[in-house]
């Protein structure tokens, strides 16, 4: 008997093991030792050739100088910081108003929805031309409405950062939405039936009661947009180059070109490094704040 | 009272937000079908003087949009259906399957889920690029391209996804063990158990995994800019910016492509929306 065990026990760890090979492989090849190599490439001044010689904390050194580098981790955390304060607020108060079961309503979620399912290349396209400073639909719509001058909404140096966070939260407010649907309709509707009957109004309850329950969902959906605001792109190359000046460059914008553009991938992976850093802290602290949540319903 | 004023805010509310949403949507559509006299004219109207269907035509012909096409759906097919496969077997196998450092490896495969592809897109560049044996490349992976600027070069970063083995381990974990049970008497070993029994029960939990996947490759942009080299290459994200590097952008035309390429996704969309939804559920559960 105990034989026949060992031999089934053998027989599922090989069984095991045949089924995981594919996905370690590539998991091992293109996640694990990439972020290893990344770290030992950050102090080399690796550039692609076939030399590459260890360079210590040189780069890192130089990140604390580049002016371009911090300017544009600036502007990454302005643009999280904004993009995270409206999503999850804004998200939250529309979902709540939101949160019932009428035809519009539905609609509704599924417009919301469908910014967020297009690509950000598709996003980028449409908003270059509706904020185009002359052929442009929202300038156009200025000039017939009597403003003179209306704004070069990219171009300008203070208007170009604002504009990318309003696309940024424009296109993710229908998944912030999604997930906060689904956390207010797990909230027993006993809370609220009760509150009714004590006479708590439509404020004090939504005060009171969905606001400490959806907390941990605000929480995820506040660490997520964080992380989604630290690897801004797209938006950047294709939009604005990171122009007016140095408006709107950001970490993942700096990466690329000082990897593909001036090939000086060493440096670029001290960034990567730098980056990686930023956003291992945020998810820790995500973890951390479930188990004390966790914890809290315990006691 | 309070409900009633309560349902009339909420209602206008949505209105205004489908309004706001929809809005660029709506212009998007409206300029593809514009003529150039009337795109750079000073009216608002959206509704077209004359209705230019032949912008599809004319945007679609104005490059190698056949071939951009192709590369799009081919790079999003092998991914996403290699994706599913690998995927399932290994969320299988953390849910059914003791053995050892299981625990650690299931942590592990968590934890990267944490790392973004920007802090690895170096060396995964230099490693693709150093392949040994292709493209003028020698043994040692010196000499050629590699694997830049190839099928394999867009497919391959993207097989692994820690996300879809957790989406199925949770799907896998909620199946009764009877299961596994029956399948053992019927002298099923644990891999036929996967394909004979698990893999046809699996259809929810693909359907959303693919969808995520399918919208994710279809969408990915900055790993084809990195990696297309010539114009053949280019996937239709890569390829739309094309548009904007003309000296007078031809705004319709534009509009016109990107309509085109959204297409793909929103029809996929259409038809599973429910699983879309269910899918970026599942994740938020994750923490």
């Amino acid at each position: 008997m105990a034989a026949k065990k060992t031999k089934i026990k053998n027989r599922d760890n090989l069984a095991a093991y045949l089924m995981l090979s594919p996905f370690l492989l590539f998991f091992a090849l293109f996640v694990l030792y990439p972020l290893i190599k990344n770290f030992y490439y950050s102090f080399t001044n690796y550039n692609l050739g076939n030399k590459t010689d260890w360079a210590g904390l040189k780069n890192y050194k130089e990140l604390f100088t580049d002016h371009w580098f911090l300017e544009a981790m600036k502007n990454t955390a302005v643009y999280a910081v904004f993009s995270v304060i409206f999503l999850t607020v804004l998200g939250l108060f529309i979902s709540v108003l939101l949160n019932s079961r009428s035809k519009l309503v539905k609609v509704a979620r599924t417009a919301m929805i469908i910014p967020y399912a297009t690509s950000m290349v598709a996003v980028s396209m449409i908003w270059l031309y509706l904020l185009d400073p002359t052929t442009g639909y929202i300038n156009k719509l200025l000039v017939e409405l009597g403003v003179s001058n209306p704004p070069n909404w990219l171009g300008e140096l203070d208007l170009a950062l604002p504009s990318l966070i309003f696309i940024n939260v424009w296109k993710n407010l229908g998944y912030c939405m999604i997930i906060y649907l689904a956390g207010l309709q797990n909230i027993p509707p006993e809370l609220y039936e009760a509150a009714t009957v004590d006479g708590a109004g439509f404020l004090q309850k939504h005060l009171k009661i969905t606001l400490p329950q959806i907390a941990p969902v605000t929480f995820f959906v506040f660490v997520n947009n964080c992380i989604e605001a630290f690897k801004t792109f797209e938006q950047v190359q294709i939009m604005t180059q990171g122009g007016p000046v140095t408006a709107t460059t950001t970490v993942v914008h700096q990466i690329y070109l000082r990897a593909f553009n001036d090939f000086r991938m060493g440096y670029a992976a001290a960034m990567s490094v730098v980056l990686f850093l930023v956003i291992f802290a945020v998810t820790l602290l995500n973890f951390r704040a479930f188990k004390s949540s966790a914890d809290g319903d315990d006691a | 009272m309070g409900e009633k004023i309560f349902r009339i805010v909420s209602g206008l509310i949505a209105l205004i937000v489908v309004l706001v949403v929809a809005f660029p949507f709506v212009v998007m559509l409206s300029i593809s079908l514009q003529s150039r006299a009337e795109l750079f004219s000073t009216s608002a109207s959206l509704i077209p003087e004359k209705w230019m269907f032949s912008n599809y035509v004319e945007a679609f012909k104005s490059a190698n949009w056949g071939r951009y096409f192709l590369n799009s759906f081919v790079i999003t097919a092998v991914v996403t259906v290699v994706s599913l496969v690998i995927n399932s077997m290994a969320g299988y196998v953390f849910a059914r399957i003791r053995f050892r450092f299981s625990k650690v490896l299931f942590l592990v495969i968590l934890a990267g889920m944490m790392i973004p592809p920007q802090v690895t897109m170096i060396p995964v560049f230099s490693m693709l690029r150093g392949f040994p044996l292709v493209n003028g490349n020698d043994i040692l992976g010196n000499g050629g391209s590699g694997l830049i600027n190839t099928y394999a070069g867009m497919i391959l970063p993207f097989i692994a996804g820690s996300f879809g083995v957790f989406l199925c381990r949770q799907y896998y974990v909620g199946f009764p063990r009877e299961l596994d049970d029956a399948a053992t008497v019927d002298g099923c070993g644990r891999v036929r158990a996967f394909f004979r029994i698990y893999l046809p029960l699996s259809k929810p939990v693909l359907a959303s995994l693919g969808v995520l996947k399918f919208t994710g490759t279809w969408n990915e942009y900055t790993w084809p800019l990195i990696m297309a080299r010539s114009d053949s290459m280019k996937t239709v994200q890569v390829a739309l910016t094309l548009f904007r590097n003309e000296s007078e952008i031809r705004w319709n035309l534009m509009m016109a492509a990107t309509i085109m390429i959204s297409l793909a996704v929103y029809i996929v969309f259409g038809c599973a929306q429910k699983h879309f939804v269910n899918g970026i559920l599942a994740g938020s559960i994750k923490g």
